[in-house]
């Protein structure tokens, strides 16, 4: 068994850096702000979902963070399709 | 009051903000944008709330089926909304 402390706090600190990515989303002047911003809570999300799969001891967690991992690329996909304006 | 206690009430701040937010932007893409950052911050929610398949659930529909489907509707349509 994994001490839970460590990874609950840096799971903490990951929700810190989504707040700045937030920020960032709601300030931010142009689309392509808000796409990066959005890829970034992307990625810090399934951080702390691997994070915490593995500080709470469940392996099935870490499948729920695979599967996110996996279908969170459509919508960055599909914006930056919008904003290249290309086929379709 | 534990970490786990606090790293929840961040997220529950932070989807409020990203609700507002898609709501109160005059722009739709970026209110898209922030309808699918509140989707990923309440299927993190679920995950902390040991409901792992409706996590996967809320991640297959609201992240990327949604968005998809409304940034295909913004493509069709106008992009800024009128006053």
């Amino acid at each position: 068994m994994i001490a839970e402390l460590p990874f609950t706090v840096a799971a903490v600190v990951l929700a810190g850096f989504m707040f700045v990515s937030v920020l960032r989303l709601a300030i931010g002047p142009t689309a392509a702000d808000r796409a990066v911003a959005l890829d970034t809570v992307n990625t810090l999300v399934v951080t702390t979902m691997v994070l915490l799969g593995a500080g709470l001891g469940q392996v099935v967690l870490v499948d729920v963070a695979i599967v996110y991992a996996l279908l969170s690329f459509v919508s960055t996909l599909y914006i930056a399709r919008y904003l290249e304006g290309g086929w379709g | 009051m534990t970490a786990l206690a606090i790293l929840q009430v961040l997220l529950l701040v932070l989807l409020v903000v990203c609700g507002v937010l898609a709501v109160r932007l005059k722009d739709l893409l970026g209110s898209v944008i922030a309808l699918a950052a509140g989707s990923l911050l309440l299927s993190l929610q679920f995950f902390l709330l040991q409901a792992p398949d409706v996590a996967i659930a809320e991640a297959g529909i609201g992240a990327a089926l949604t968005t998809a489907l409304f940034v295909l509707a913004i493509r069709k349509t106008r992009r800024k909304e009128e006053e």
